[in-house]
Parts: C-alpha cells; sequence; structure tokens
C-alpha cells in the first residue's frame, strides 16, 4: 500500500505531491532522499528500492523525472515499481513526452489521473483507454474544440463505459465508418559477442502491437505461422488463454485504438545480421585501433540506422580518430559514437586511429565495448510471422494492415 | 547537479514574494466569489490553477480557504476537482473552516452525475478531520448503495477513510457488514476488489480486540469466499488481481485436488502481462506446493520461462525486483537454472545494481557443466570499464573456485588476473587467492610462484596487503626473499595504517622466524618493538602476547602461532538455511529485495495491514487510541522503531547483534556481526571461519539467573535461552486451552516502573521469560510472553494485559504440560511482582 507519489524534478525540486491515505508523509523525506542521492552519487540514485530511516521509498527515473513512492508497511516490490512504470508511461502519453515544464503546465490533469489511478494507496486502473474516458488529454484537438464548443473542460461528462461492460478494456458502443486494424511486429535484438568473436548470447524481444478501430465488439483471431519457436509468451488480458494454449491462436476482443497484444521472447538465435571486428594493439604508451563492420547474414531488407559507440576507457587521454565512411564523433564523458547508417556498396566501413595513454602505461588493460545500433523494417528477425488476421463477425470493408520491424536493443561486441 | 533550492521548497509564509501573492489571490478570489458574469468560471480556473501551483510547490496557502470555499459554488467540474484537491490538503489543520465546505460536498454528494458524486464522497471522507465524521456516514450509506459502480466503489474505499479516523463510528455504522455483502455479490469487481482491501486491513486491525472480527477475518480466507473470488479472477483488474493472489498465498487448502484447482485456475496468470500478477501467482503456486515436493519441482519448472522472460523484458526497476526472486530461487534450487546462465551474461547498459545481482545469480547457477562458460565470462568483465563491477566479478570467480571440485581452469585464470598489473584487480585476486590456498593447499606451489613477483609496493588495499602478508607468513619457505619483503614492511610500521595489516605482519613474522629463524630474526625484533609501542589496543596486546609466548619457550609458541592446518573444506555462509527459508515464506516482499526475513527490517506494526498470520504483529493497532494527538505520537514513535530495527527477538541475540540494532534498515546485519565476530575473534586468517556470532550469548540472562529467588522459590526451572517463533507460538495458542486466568494487582513501583514496555520486557527476560510480542499506548499494555521447561520441551505461554492507571494485571496462562500449570504461574507472579524494585 502505498502511502504517497511525489515527483522530483532533476534537480531534486518537488514538482508534485500526491498524499494518497490517511497517514501524511511529511516533505522531508524528498530531502533525505535527495540528500543521499547526493552524497551517494548516481549508483544510489538508481537503486529502486531503498529504506529510508522511516519509509520504504520505490523509484524510479524517467526522462530525469524521479517518481518516488513511499510506504510503511511490507508490500511486494515489484508492484509498486510496475505501477511507477505504468504512471510515467500514462503520463507521457498524456502529455506527450516527459519534463519538468509539461508537468508544471497539466498538473491538473496529473492530478486528475493519480486520482483515478490510485485510491488509498492501492492501484485501481492505469488502462490508458479507459483513463482517456474520464480525463481526455490536453492536446490540440482537444484545445481546438473547446475553443469552438465552448466547452472547456477536459473532464468528460460521462463515466467511461467500461465500467458498465463485461470486457473492462473496451467501452461497449464504438463506431467507424472505416473499419482498420493495423498489426505490427516490433522486435529487439540483443547480443553478446565475446572478445574472441564468439557469439555467446543472441536473444530477441518482441511485441505484437495491434491498433485497431473497429464498430462494436469484434473478436479477433490471430494466428502465427510457426509459433513454436516463441520461447515464453506474456498476453495482454484480453487474450483468451485456452486457445493459445491448445492451438496457439490468438483469440481476443481488442480495446480500442493502440495497445500491446503481445510480447515474447526468442532464444538461441544463431545468426546476426552485422559483425563487428575490432582491433586494438598497444604499443609504448599509444593504442591503435581499428574498427570494421559489415553485414554478416543479410535479412533481405535495407539495415539503416547503424550506428557503433564505446566508452574510450579512463586511461586514455586523447584519441585520433578517423573512418572511411560515416561521421565520428567524441563527447566530453569520453563517448565515441560512430553514425554510418548505411553500409555502402563499394566498401567496407571501417573506423581507425591511434590513442594516446596516460603517461606511464605501457598499454591498455581496460578494453572498450563497443554497441551497435541497427534498424530494419519489413522482417522480424526472429523469423515469426504473422499467418491469418480474422474477425468473427464480417464488418463490411475491414481494413488489415501488418508491418514488421527489428532494431537493435543490447547488442554488445567486446574487444 | 545542483542542491536543492531549500528556500523554494520549505513551506515558508514569511517569504516576501509568497505573502503578498497569496493576498493578492485573496482579494481577487473575493471579488469572484459573488460574481455570476459570464466567463467567470474561466478567471476562476486561472485562480485555482495558481493556488494549487503554489500549494504543489509548498507555499503556504491556507489562508485563503475561506475564499475557496466560497468560490466552489460551480457546476463546472475541472474548478470541482481543483476545489476537492485544495480542500483535502488542507482540511485536517484547519477543522472548524472544513466545516464550511461540508455543505457544498454534501450537496455534490447527491448530484445526478454520478462523477461528480463520486468525486464528492471521495473528497468528503479524504478530509480526515474527527469531529466532522458524523456528516460522513450518511452520504457514505447512501454511496454503498448508489446504482452506479463507480459511486460504490468510491465508497467502500471512504468507509475504509472512515474507519480510520473513527473506527467506532464506522463499526457502530455496520458498515464492514455491508462491505462483506457487497463483496460477495455486487456485479462490478472493481467494488469486490476494494471491499475485499478495505475488509483486510478493518478486520485485521479490529481481531484483537473482538472475537467476531477475527472470526470474520477467517471467513475471508475460507474456501466459498476464496474460490468464490478466484472464479472471478478474470474479470479483475491488474492491480486487484494481485490482492486477489496476496490472500490466495494464505489460503490452506483442504486436499491436493484443490490445490490442483487452484493452479489450473491460475496456470494463465503466469502469462499475464503485469510482472506483479506474475509474481504473486508464482508466490502461489510454491505456497500450494510446498508439501508436495515433486509437484514443487514441476512448478520451478514450469516458472522458469516467465521469469526469464520478466528479467529480460521489463524496465531495470523490473528487472531488478525479479532479480532480486530469482536469486532467492536459485539459493533454494540451484539446478533450475543451471542451463540458463546465459540469461544472466551482464550487459554494458544496465545499471550497476541489475549486473550486481546478475553476477550473484552466475555464481549460484554455476556448477560442473556450465563453470568453463561463466568463469569466461567473468574474465572479460575483470576488463570492464566499471570499476565496481570488475572488483565483483573477480570476487564471483573466487566464490565459484570455491564451490568447485575443479579448478584447475579457475586457478590458472586468476593467476592472470595477478598479471594484469591493474592495482585493484590485483588486490582483488590477491585476496581470492589466499582463500583458494587455504581450502586447496596443494595449490600453493603454482600461485606462490606468481604471488612473489608481486612487489608489496603496488599492493595499497588494506585487505590485499594482510593476504599478500599472510601468504608470506604462511609459505616464507616457499619464497626466497620472504623474510626481506617482511624486514623491508617492518620498516615502515609506522605508515601503515590499518590496524589489520599490521597485526597480519606480527603473526606472519612470527611465522617465517619460526622457518628461517637467522634471517627474520631482525625482523622480528623490529616488529615486536614497533607492536608493544602502537598505539592500537589490539596490536599492542598481541605483540605482548607474542613477546612473552616467546620469552617463555619458543617451540610452544611454535604450536600457538603456526600449529598444523586443516585445509578449509566449508566457507561459512552469511545466510543460515534457517532465514533462507523465511525469506522464501515472505515471497513477493520486500524481504527479498533486502535479503532478509521482515522481523529483521520492519518494526512489527509495519509488517502489513495486509499480514494475517501474524496476528500478533496487528495487536497495537487494535489497541491505537482514536485521539489524534496520541496518533500523531506514535507515527513519531513507529517512525523510530524503524530506525532502530530493533525487536525483542534481536534483543535476545545478544551482544554481537547490537551493531545491527543501531543501524538504518539499510545496514547490513549480517555484515555488521561478521565484522564484530571478525574483530572479537584474535583475527588470525585462519580461525575466521570460526566466526560465530552467536559465542557471547545474551549476558543477562545468564545473570538473571543469579538474581535471589522468589521468597518462596518453587521448583520449577525455566529454560534461559528458549526460543519460539511467532507461528508456533500462535498455533500453540489457538490449540491450548486455557489453564490459568487471574487478575493481579501490580505494585506502585512496578507501575512506575512501566514508562515503556521495554522495561518490562528486560525484566521478565531476565526470569528467563521470553517477550514475543507486545503493544499498546499508556494506560493499557498488552504483552505476550513465553518460557521453556529446562530441559524439557514443554512451553509456557502467558497473555499479559496491564492497565497502569488502576495498577492491574490480567493473565492467561496456557501450557503443554497441566501439572506445572501452577507452579509457572505462581513463579510468573512472584517475577511481575519484583517489577519495579531495584
Amino acid at each position: 500500500m502505498l502511502q504517497c507519489i511525489f515527483l522530483l524534478s532533476d534537480s531534486g525540486e518537488i514538482i508534485l505531491e500526491k498524499q494518497l491515505t490517511w497517514h501524511r508523509v511529511d516533505r522531508s523525506i524528498c530531502d533525505w532522499f535527495w540528500n543521499q542521492v547526493i552524497s551517494q552519487g548516481d549508483s544510489f540514485k538508481q537503486q529502486p528500492v531503498i529504506a529510508s530511516p522511516t519509509h520504504y521509498l520505490f523509484q524510479i527515473v524517467r526522462e530525469g523525472i524521479t517518481f518516488l513512492a513511499c510506504t510503511q508497511v511490507e508490500m511486494p516490490p515489484l508492484m509498486a515499481i510496475e505501477f511507477l512504470c505504468r504512471v510515467a508511461d500514462v503520463l507521457s502519453d498524456y502529455l506527450e513526452g516527459l519534463n519538468e515544464d509539461l508537468i508544471k503546465d497539466n498538473f491538473v490533469i496529473v492530478y486528475e489521473l493519480l486520482d483515478e489511478m490510485i485510491d488509498n494507496g492501492f492501484p485501481l486502473t492505469t488502462e490508458p483507454n479507459i483513463l482517456r474516458e474520464m480525463i481526455s488529454p490536453p492536446n490540440i484537438v482537444s484545445k481546438m474544440l473547446s475553443v469552438v464548443t465552448g466547452n472547456s473542460s477536459n473532464v468528460s461528462d460521462t463515466l467511461p463505459g467500461a465500467t458498465a461492460s463485461c470486457v473492462p478494456w473496451r467501452t461497449t458502443d464504438i463506431k467507424y465508418a472505416n473499419n482498420e486494424v493495423y498489426v505490427d511486429l516490433v522486435e529487439e535484438m540483443d547480443a553478446i559477442i565475446n572478445r574472441d568473436g564468439v557469439l555467446v548470447k543472441c536473444e530477441i524481444y518482441g511485441e505484437v502491437q495491434v491498433n485497431s478501430h473497429i464498430t462494436g465488439v469484434p473478436d479477433l483471431t490471430l494466428s502465427f505461422t510457426n509459433p513454436s519457436i516463441l520461447d515464453d509468451v506474456r498476453f495482454h488480458p484480453c487474450v483468451r488463454f485456452r486457445p493459445w494454449e491448445s492451438h496457439q491462436i490468438l483469440s481476443f476482443v481488442p480495446p480500442d485504438g493502440q495497445f500491446k497484444l503481445m510480447s515474447y521472447r526468442v532464444k538461441m538465435l544463431k545468426s546476426i545480421p552485422i559483425y563487428v571486428k575490432p582491433q586494438l594493439t598497444s604499443d609504448a604508451g599509444t593504442c591503435r585501433i581499428n574498427l570494421m563492420v559489415g553485414i554478416k547474414n543479410d535479412p533481405g531488407k535495407m539495415i539503416d540506422s547503424i550506428t557503433v559507440q564505446f566508452h574510450l576507457p579512463p586511461s586514455i587521454l586523447s584519441a585520433d580518430l578517423t573512418s572511411n565512411h560515416g561521421v565520428v564523433n567524441i563527447l566530453s564523458n569520453k563517448m565515441c559514437i560512430w553514425s554510418i547508417d548505411r553500409i555502402p556498396k563499394d566498401r567496407t566501413p571501417s573506423l581507425s586511429g591511434t590513442m594516446v595513454l596516460e603517461t606511464g602505461l605501457e598499454r591498455l588493460h581496460v578494453f572498450p565495448i563497443f554497441q551497435l545500433g541497427f534498424r530494419i523494417q519489413g522482417v522480424a528477425l526472429s523469423g515469426l510471422q504473422i499467418d491469418k488476421l480474422e474477425l468473427k463477425v464480417v464488418v463490411n470493408r475491414l481494413y488489415k494492415g501488418f508491418r514488421a520491424s527489428t532494431r537493435a536493443g543490447l547488442y554488445e561486441v567486446r574487444s | 547537479m545542483a542542491p536543492p533550492a531549500q528556500s523554494q521548497r520549505s513551506p515558508s509564509p514569511s517569504q516576501p514574494s509568497g505573502k503578498s501573492e497569496v493576498t493578492d489571490l485573496k482579494t481577487q478570489l473575493r471579488q469572484l466569489a459573488g460574481s455570476r458574469a459570464p466567463g467567470v468560471d474561466d478567471s476562476k480556473r486561472e485562480l485555482f490553477k495558481k493556488v494549487i501551483s503554489y500549494m504543489t510547490i509548498g507555499i503556504d496557502v491556507s489562508s485563503l480557504f475561506g475564499e475557496m470555499v466560497m468560490c466552489s459554488a460551480t457546476s463546472d467540474i475541472v474548478l470541482k476537482k481543483m476545489c476537492y484537491l485544495y480542500v483535502g490538503n488542507y482540511a485536517k489543520g484547519n477543522p472548524e473552516l472544513a466545516l464550511l465546505t461540508i455543505n457544498f460536498l454534501q450537496r455534490d454528494c447527491k448530484d445526478e452525475d454520478p462523477m461528480i458524486r463520486g468525486l464528492a464522497l471521495r473528497s468528503l471522507s479524504s478530509l480526515r478531520v474527527e469531529n466532522l465524521v458524523e456528516y460522513l456516514v450518511g452520504p457514505l450509506g447512501s454511496g454503498l448503495k448508489d446504482n452506479n459502480s463507480y459511486v460504490r466503489m468510491v465508497a467502500v474505499m471512504g468507509v475504509l477513510k472512515l474507519y480510520h479516523i473513527s473506527a467506532a463510528t464506522c463499526v457502530d455504522a455496520d458498515f464492514p457488514a455491508t462491505l462483506k455483502h457487497l463483496m460477495l455479490h455486487d456485479p462490478d469487481t472493481q467494488v469486490v476488489a476494494n471491499c475485499l482491501s478495505a475488509l483486510q486491513e478493518i478486520w485485521s486491525s479490529e481481531a484483537s480486540t473482538s472475537e467476531e472480527a477475527s472470526r470474520e477475518k477467517e471467513t475471508l480466507i475460507s474456501k466459498p469466499v476464496i474460490f468464490y473470488l478466484l472464479n472471478r479472477i478474470k474479470e479483475f483488474s491488474e492491480w486487484a488481481q494481485c490482492l486477489l493472489l496476496e490472500l490466495v498465498a494464505k489460503y490452506v487448502p483442504a486436499d491436493s485436488n484443490e490445490i490442483f484447482d487452484i493452479m489450473n485456475l491460475l496456470e494463465d496468470r503466469l502469462q499475464h502481462a503485469n510482472g506483479a500478477v506474475v509474481l504473486a501467482t508464482i508466490k502461489v503456486f510454491l505456497q500450494l506446493t510446498l508439501s508436495m515436493a515433486d509437484v514443487h519441482q514441476e512448478v520451478y519448472e514450469r516458472i522458469k520461462a516467465p521469469l526469464l522472460t520478466l528479467v529480460s523484458s521489463g524496465s531495470p526497476e523490473q528487472s531488478y525486483a525479479v532479480l532480486s526472486h530469482l536469486h532467492l530461487l536459485v539459493l533454494r534450487a540451484p539446478y533450475i537454472f543451471s542451463s540458463d546462465y546465459k540469461h544472466f551474461y551482464c550487459q554494458y547498459n544496465e545499471p550497476s545494481y541489475v549486473k550486481k545481482l546478475k553476477l550473484e545469480m552466475l555464481t549460484a547457477v554455476a556448477n560442473e557443466t556450465n563453470t568453463y562458460e561463466i568463469v569466461t565470462e567473468l574474465c572479460e568483465y575483470a576488463a570492464n570499464v566499471d570499476i565496481p563491477i570488475a572488483r565483483e566479478s573477480i570476487r564471483a570467480v573466487g566464490k565459484i573456485a570455491l564451490q568447485q571440485y575443479d579448478v584447475n581452469a579457475i586457478v590458472d585464470r586468476l593467476l592472470q588476473f595477478l598479471e594484469m598489473e591493474k592495482d585493484y584487480v590485483t588486490a582483488e585476486a590477491l585476496v581470492l587467492v589466499k582463500d583458494l590456498l587455504r581450502k586447496y593447499p596443494q595449490w600453493s606451489h603454482d600461485c606462490i610462484a606468481v604471488v612473489g613477483n608481486i612487489s608489496s609496493k603496488n599492493v595499497q588495499e588494506p585487505k590485499a596487503k594482510a593476504a599478500l602478508i599472510w601468504m608470506l607468513g604462511e609459505y616464507s619457505q616457499d619464497m626466497n626473499d620472504a623474510p626481506y619483503i617482511l624486514e623491508g614492511l617492518t620498516e615502515n610500521w609506522d605508515d601503515e595504517h590499518s590496524a589489520e595489516v599490521r597485526l597480519h605482519l606480527l603473526t606472519a613474522v612470527m611465522k617465517c622466524f619460526f622457518k628461517r629463524p637467522p634471517e627474520t630474526q631482525k625482523a622480528l625484533g623490529a616488529a615486536l618493538a614497533a607492536g608493544l609501542a602502537d598505539f592500537h589496543q589490539d596490536v599492542h596486546d598481541r605483540a605482548l602476547f607474542y613477546y612473552r609466548l616467546l620469552q617463555y619457550n619458543v617451540s610452544i609458541a611454535e604450536r600457538v602461532v603456526n600449529p598444523p592446518k586443516q585445509p578449509v573444506s566449508v566457507f561459512a555462509d552469511t545466510h543460515s538455511s534457517e532465514i533462507k527459508d523465511r525469506i522464501f515464506d515472505e515471497f513477493n516482499s520486500l524481504s527479498v529485495v533486502y535479503q532478509k526475513p521482515s522481523y529483521m527490517f520492519t518494526d512489527k506494526e509495519h509488517r502489513g495491514p495486509f499480514e494475517f498470520s501474524d496476528e500478533l504483529g496487528n495487536l497495537s493497532i487494535g489497541a491505537e487510541a482514536t485521539n489524534d494527538v496520541v496518533r500523531a505520537n506514535r507515527v513519531e514513535a513507529n517512525d523510530q522503531d524503524l530506525l532502530l530495527s530493533t525487536s525483542e527477538k534481536e534483543e535476545s541475540r545478544g551482544a554481537s547483534n547490537n551493531g545491527s540494532a543501531y543501524s538504518a534498515p539499510l545496514y547490513d546485519a549480517s555484515s555488521v556481526s561478521a565484522a564484530a565476530s571478525q574483530a572479537q575473534s584474535d583475527s588470525l586468517i585462519s580461525n575466521l571461519e570460526v566466526a560465530g556470532p552467536q559465542a557471547s550469548f545474551a549476558i543477562d540472562d545468564l545473570l538473571g539467573l543469579g538474581l535471589p529467588a522468589a521468597p518462596a522459590p518453587p521448583p520449577l526451572k525455566l529454560n534461559s535461552r528458549a526460543v519460539l517463533d511467532p507461528a508456533t507460538f500462535q498455533q500453540k495458542w489457538r490449540q491450548l486451552p486455557i489453564s490459568v486466568s487471574q487478575e493481579h494487582s501490580l505494585n506502585p513501583q512496578g507501575v512506575a516502573a512501566l514508562t515503556a514496555p521495554q522495561a518490562l520486557l528486560r525484566h521478565m527476560q531476565s526470569h528467563s521469560i521470553q517477550c514475543i510480542a507486545s503493544g499498546g499506548q499508556s494506560p493499557n499494555f498488552k504483552f505476550f510472553f513465553f518460557a521453556q521447561k529446562a530441559e524439557e520441551s514443554s512451553i509456557y505461554l502467558v497473555e499479559c494485559k496491564i492497565n497502569t492507571s488502576s495498577a492491574k494485571a490480567q493473565i492467561t496462562i496456557k501450557v503443554d504440560d497441566q501439572n506445572t500449570s501452577q507452579e509457572f504461574s505462581t513463579l510468573f507472579l512472584s517475577a511481575l511482582s519484583k517489577f519495579g524494585f531495584p
């Protein structure tokens, strides 16, 4: 049971305070918290669960805003963290971004949202679709409307229909002139290539994102051609479990609008689309670096937004790096970013240069780790394919759209 | 990052700018209050926004209360909401003014818009002003019967809020019964969930004073209720599902069919998108199958994939919470994740708190088949840019080496670390090599060759230096220049700031002397002289001890200082298995994150209003006075308790744990006791593993036995170190019949001494009667004691209610062995009657 939620700016100022129970939490807890953050540095700031002398604090940091929740009683820690994550998601969804000014400009809406999301310390609903019906977001459209109609309230007059319907994530009477449903496979590839160039881990985390605008209460089924490759799946509450268990078919009544239907994991993949070959040789206080990037297994679609990032080890004083393709930037925090974008047909992109080590150091002992970023439109690298999407009761003219994309998640090459 | 702007944040009405603006707002609000001009709502809204933004940044705007209430007559819902927010914030501080708001809130409670009805009811019940509760009962009653579920849902929470303001009013209005009816019959699941959470809180608070409430509390976890709710679980919101699953975890099924029914019903919850639901389900599965070993194993297999997905899919904060739970599971069943070790490989971008847990996981899952891969991976981290993680990973390699039988490959890796010429890597590796040699002396040859090449000048960290010195002493016969290195170190005695290093140096020089006397004699003389002059007590004492030993007999000295050693087979674990079991029982709670059971870091009042099994823990909630002032005191007291994190249990653990008693919960108690015992034991490395935190057991107890006995000492002898956990106590308390129940008057000195419950606890402890729970506020105190018959298992349980104003004690005794009940009661009363006498 959470007792209080604070939103703190990145300078420790309280942007917002929401007391949840009869038991007030004094603001001084934030001073304590912030003093700890300052005295213990970043590692403390990131610790999600901490104990203060009087309360247990849960915190998450999103875009520089610290969401801090306090409790004095035992509770499932994941529930508190999960809830804070949802709050952050809903807020950034409503405010179309998340920063101090946005929250300050819209704090009335933030209060209203928190009021509906949690009562007496216990979470009620965090479903964005339902919240949207109770409190309309402050976007431009509604601002325009309010000017035109003169009704400037951002609270809808009616209660969400879903509270009365038997499908809690969907309102009963939705009407569209054009019925459409879009299904996106969005995948992220995590990989580790070790010092010897061996692929030690390669895994895909994927999401099936659906955007549906269909009249009435549609009942959809979605099937894959190769569901057996999935290692573990998690579903939106709308998915019926039995059809999946027996036939690996997703059967569901979708919420209206954008939502995450399912997330999945595919492990033990054997091939990676791009290779990175680092070579570091040090000699008498300098270190030569040579980095090559190329396509290993062609996914059949264009790979773009390729970047390689690495932190120069602290023992390096200066670095002079050049590349035959793309742009190399070294930031003040010794982060080096090489933006390649697309791999040209005629040559292999390579980065080379020399780095000067600290005086007294003969050779490099701490080696950089190269993080690769890329994006591939049109293909899901796990190989997952959608077989078909069907609507039980056919409405006139249903437009169905499918897309897939893969990008690099935590994709690192060690040297 | 700039320190927080203090002046802006503290509520300071004295702030000149803030004050003038508040007065300004006041006049503007006044002007608008009566106005009915068109567009007035818009200007009101701007003003309200300003007021609330001042309130948010901490400027005290309570002086506007009257004006805000006057302006509240509006049909604009946003204005209403802002007004509710304002009123809710300041009503408690201005009870007289809050009365002004009652009128418009009550009117809004009858509005035709259910949204307004709900919001008004929520605000009305959040006023937290005690003398206004009479106005709350009516609207709540009609709210519970409202035909709109939103209003009912708010009303249910309102009942709980009312209960916390005035428990008596809530019970008198018979709201708990209404909630129970709603819980079992309302069509809306959010109403049902709110009822459940409200009833849990109300009944567990009431249970200590009312038999009926405790019966009702039991029915919540009875089969009909549980199955009724479980059948509707899919309609519940995800958060309500968590609440329900927590409840199910406390349910004890009658037979295995029931267990399988529940598990079938809940299996798809493991696939839920919300991690909290998944983890709560896992808890249910694990708890249900505890008694069925084979099914329990299958459960582990079943929950593996969902857990791993949770780790890799969520935000780092979520991963952290899940990994803490995984770590607990892995300690119980290391093999389940042994083939999935790659999931715990650290990635560069992960925050270090996640990496740290992952390293612990890697250490825990390592076994014969995967050691090679894991150690290879860990070695890559040793060259990591992130230095703390590099250190942790070297330690992890060492831990794995100490777990495994086949250490060939690992020793080579460790020796490579020594050659890496990074001071922190060398330092960590030295400590590890030292531990390794204590377990596998057969490797000494290879290790010493490498260690011998390390210049002691490059080793600065005390722990590493101590390890190096230990090896120099222990293997001085194999290292040619050992005496000379030690001599060099002795010459720099005064520059050595760590007492630990100096202690080791003394011992090492001694050992070296026994092996190579002519070469070491000079160094020994210098070391003993420096040691005797040392300002550190331990160093001084040890030097003196060695000096006298040598004076007495050199060969005896050798037998004392350098006896033949047995290789260490197992290093003491920091967590006992009992503690691990306790944490497992508290799966899906903060205990898992802190890696210690809740009694070690929360005081008992805070173990949770949802806590069902621990009715003793909730004692004081029931005893909580309704008076506001007293409650404020209580909160303060609680806060201090939390800070000290003391409980009777720790008190009885005696001296060695005192360190933890004075620390905030952040502090790791186990490391404190380890450190304390390290300091106590003579800190020879070879003796480290005997670290016995219980060594100096409660001295109080021993003294207590020596106190003069009662005037007519009864023959009954009690065990001064009786141990009983709260669960057993409760179980016994329920089972046993009452053997003695009587009222006893206390002497005035006793009453005077009872300023705080702790005084009596200590007194009774000195009579071998331990307290397991206590609570209450002056004048009413309540204690639960237990005692055990010496050399027998028979247990005595006592409930003792003391009223200090009437100086009466109401005593109820339950015993295992009925024959001795009278003797025990005499003993107890005589102990009690001596309370207060010096």
